[in-house]
């Protein structure tokens, strides 16, 4: 072969190359969904990552459902359910004539058998796989009855008022009892459920195709087919949306949002979520024990200059650990921590630190919702020294960092997106001395009213009583300042004009039902 | 490399694939001892804040985390041996058919990597050698020695906002068109970016190396021999040159392809390439012992395959090894 053959050939292989890229259009009827990774698994009991859950709650569906673009619940696989006056007793009134994507019908024996997989470690189908929310989710349940086909009853140990809202988390929707006898352990690649989409083909690592379920019980969805494409690079993203190679995506530089505001072919989707971003104090340490240097921290650090100069204006300040999207639980009037460095130093003196003191600042690379971790750590450490403390900024990878973090550190960064609409699910969840490390309450926080505010929350009923505790509680949480408050991320999704009727979801949620392309 | 007893090729490869036995026990015990070692608790790292204490017991125990790490490692060996590397902890799928499908991707990065290094490996550091001291010459080792210093992530990047974002004369990242396009054509215009950005590290290794070999060689007594009677240039430098400076390149490239096997985890991960590379970052974030042991297992595997290839390679380039 002479050289100049080679070359020929060389030739004729990058012209193919280049024009194959060039006639690849987006169909009509099918959204390409850029997300950060691909799915982990389709088994919704086993789903732990936002990755998973995007994609798996379009063929999934709960007995219960929240409202597109809040917390409210609504009907899902449930017409209609009744809480007896103990709080003891929930009856579900199923939907009829609901099939699941295999054919099978959807019915109160299905919702007792995909909550018994789980539950029952002694069941024929517990081993099929591990289930990371059955005690949290599932513990408070003593039984779960089917009183006839369409009806089924399940009876608490103790009333738990979230537990409705446990039902519209993914871990506890309903699939196809005969997929999971058939698939097993394999379910978690063989999603079957009733959702308005199927799916059509997953290539690990490639794509997940799903297909519009032509049966769905709501009307079937717009568009025919959802196409989620993993991309781990946020320039990579960035680069796709812009170049019209996917619909729609999140998480992009935030130094690009300006750029993309300006362009005609894209809308940028904003909202706030609940999603809570602080630095844990722990309230046992010597010095930090005392709330007068918990407040003094606070005053130190300028909350809107890191919204608006590190994260660009992707969040808004927080003042307590509910964001405003839990609408009627959110309390407003707290004590606030304005930038004031001379009031943070007076305070410092008056607790006998004049001249401040050292701490560990433990910091994460980055991590689930962590925005950027180590800028606003470095920010942080910056004002705090002004007033004098000196932390310590020790970073660590993710994985090894979720661990420290339950050491009783002194002072470290953490982030919560809660997947539960409950109010419980923040306050109780990080702040209750029933939830010390090996849960979440890190910091140690210990507060007799707001123990007892927040146990009193879980089992009481009525939107209006919980309200007013909740608010309570936050109130007594802000004075205390058991974290330095930072920010609540809002929801930031980009997509190309054709994709419309799009809405933002609290829970990060990206809900397709009601999307159409032009 | 050669010399060794008697039995001829297909004993000596066999004696070799038997040594392997040992270098993929040592690799398992240290792969399983780093992972275990490290701080970080799978999982924890699964249920996040909404952990209960009861879920990460129950969840340790399902998943065999409360047995001692002997007895961990044990099991999974058991396991290995029978062909079996257990089952992803968050993935919950097999690892074996996991980590192979991954790794076919891998290869076409590595296949495509390794053809544009060698293609313009080969031809700056032969043209260097010939032209010494010209402009080409000190222009290509230039470039080599930037090549080499450029970080994957680095020139990744750039490549994606030159080519992908203002040209858009290739994808920004995966290795097919998410609808309609499919086929070869369209993988290897989804290769372009990722195997110039993998490739070009090696590209420059290989020119500096070429080069030097073949300056070695070009001024031995047979080559003026064969200019003398007559030979064209471009005969001399293929058939007596190239043929006597291969062996050292070759021991190279055997190096090389662990090279750019590693370096495919950061390429995989700039470019979602859907790869064993960027399945494993993701595992070992994940703490997902189970899938990046057996990933490390295949990785090594192959290094070592690579490795006796590039050994028996070495007899057909130089008929003076013989493995006897």
């Amino acid at each position: 072969m002479t050289i100049r053959r080679v070359w020929m050939i060389a030739l004729v292989i990058v012209a193919v190359v280049l024009a194959s890229g060039a006639g690849a259009a987006p169909p009509k009827d099918a959204i390409v969904i850029g997300l950060l990774a691909e799915p982990v698994t389709m088994d919704p009991p086993q789903i732990t990552d936002l990755n998973s859950a995007r994609v798996t709650k379009r063929i999934f569906e709960g007995l219960v459902a929240q409202e597109l673009g809040s917390y409210k619940l609504i009907p899902g696989l449930a017409r209609s359910w009744d809480i007896s006056k103990d709080g003891l007793t929930y009856t579900f009134n199923l939907r009829p004539n609901v099939a699941f994507h295999d054919g099978t019908p959807f019915n109160a024996e299905a919702v007792k058998f995909c909550f018994e997989r789980q539950l029952n470690e002694q069941g024929p189908y517990y081993k099929t796989g591990t289930y990371p929310y059955v005690k949290g989710f599932l513990g408070n349940v003593q039984s779960i009855e089917v009183v006839n086909p369409l009806t089924v009853q399940i009876k608490l140990k103790a009333p738990l008022t979230p537990f409705l809202q446990y039902l519209a988390h993914q871990s506890l929707f309903v699939y196809s009892p005969d997929a999971l006898k058939k698939h097993g352990k394999d379910m978690v690649k063989n999603p079957v459920g009733t959702g308005p989409f199927k799916l059509e083909t997953w290539e690990p690592g490639v794509k997940v195709v799903l297909a519009r379920n032509d049966q769905y019980w709501g009307g079937a969805p717009k568009i025919r087919q959802a196409i989620y494409v993993p991309i781990i690079e946020a320039q990579a993203r960035l680069a796709a949306i812009k170049t019209g190679e996917i619909d729609l995506t999140i998480d992009v530089p935030p130094d690009s949002l300006e750029s993309l505001r300006k362009d005609p072919n894209i809308t940028v989707a904003e909202s706030n979520s609940s999603a809570v971003w602080y630095v844990a104090l722990n309230t046992r340490h010597p010095i930090l024990k005392d709330k007068r240097v918990r407040q003094a921290m606070n005053l130190a650090i300028n909350k809107d200059a890191i919204v608006r100069d590190i994260l660009k204006g992707t969040a808004i300040v927080s003042s307590g650990p509910m964001s405003p999207v839990y609408g009627p639980f959110h309390e407003d009037k707290t004590t606030r921590y304005p930038y004031d460095p001379d009031k943070a130093k007076a305070l410092l003196k008056d607790a006998g630190y004049p001249n401040g003191f050292e701490v560990t600042f433990f910091v994460p690379e980055s991590g689930s919702g962590m925005q950027q971790p180590v800028e606003m750590g470095t920010v942080i450490q910056a004002q705090l020294l002004a007033v004098g403390i000196k932390a310590k900024i020790q970073t660590m990878e993710w994985g090894a960092y979720l661990k420290k973090y339950l050491d009783a550190p002194d002072m470290a960064e953490m982030s919560w997106n809660p997947s539960i609409g409950d109010p419980d699910h923040v306050t109780y969840m990080l702040l209750s001395s029933d939830r010390f490390p090996p849960a979440f309450n890190a910091g140690f926080f210990q507060n007799a009213r707001v123990d007892e505010l927040l146990r009193k929350g879980r089992t009481t009923v009525g939107d209006a009583e919980r309200a007013a505790i909740y608010k309570e509680a936050q109130r007594i949480i802000a004075d205390e300042a058991p974290w330095i408050f930072i920010d609540h991320g809002r929801q930031i999704i980009i997509h190309r004009k054709r994709v419309q009727g799009f809405k933002l979801h609290p829970n990060f949620d990206l809900v397709l039902s009601q999307v159409w392309l032009q | 490399m050669a010399a060794v007893g008697g039995g001829g090729l297909p004993a000596y490869a066999l004696r070799r694939l038997l040594l392997a036995i040992p270098v993929l026990f040592g690799v398992s015990v240290l792969v399983f001892a780093v992972l275990h070692l490290a701080p970080g608790d799978p999982a924890a790292i699964m249920l996040g804040a909404q952990a209960t204490k009861e879920d990460v017991e129950r969840l340790h125990r399902d998943l065999g985390l409360d047995q001692p790490l002997v007895v961990q490692y044990l099991r999974w060996m058991g396991q290995v041996v029978q062909g079996d590397l257990g089952r992803s902890i968050p993935l919950g799928r097999a690892v074996l058919p996991e980590v192979l499908l991954r790794f076919k991707a891998t290869l076409v990065l590595t296949a495509g990597a390794l053809a544009i290094a060698l293609v313009l490996g080969l031809a700056a550091g032969i043209i260097s050698a010939v032209k010494q001291y010209s402009w080409l010459d000190r222009l290509s080792m230039g470039v080599a020695v930037t090549g080499v210093s450029l970080p994957v992530f680095w020139t990744g990047i750039m490549l994606i906002i030159v080519f992908a974002l203002q040209l858009r004369w290739f994808p920004s990242s995966g290795m097919s068109s998410p609808y309609g396009g499919s086929g070869v054509a369209d993988v290897l215009w989804h290769l372009v970016l990722p195997a110039i950005t993998l490739g070009t590290a090696s590209a420059a290794a290989l020119a500096r190396l070429t080069r030097s070999s073949v300056l070695e060689i070009i001024r031995q007594d047979y080559v003026r021999s064969a200019r003398a009677k007559g030979l064209a240039e471009r005969a001399v430098i293929a058939r007596h040159v190239l043929k006597n400076a291969i062996n050292p390149i070759i021991t190279v490239l055997g190096v090389q392809v662990g090279f750019l096997l590693g370096g495919a985890i950061l390429t995989e991960t700039v470019f979602s390439w859907p790869g064993l590379g960027s399945m494993m970052v993701r595992a070992i974030q994940a703490r997902d012992y189970p899938l990046v042991q057996g990933g490390v297992l295949l990785i090594a595997t192959t290094f070592v395959v690579v490795n006796l290839a590039v050994d028996l390679l070495y007899a057909i380039f130089d008929p003076r090894i013989r493995y006897d």
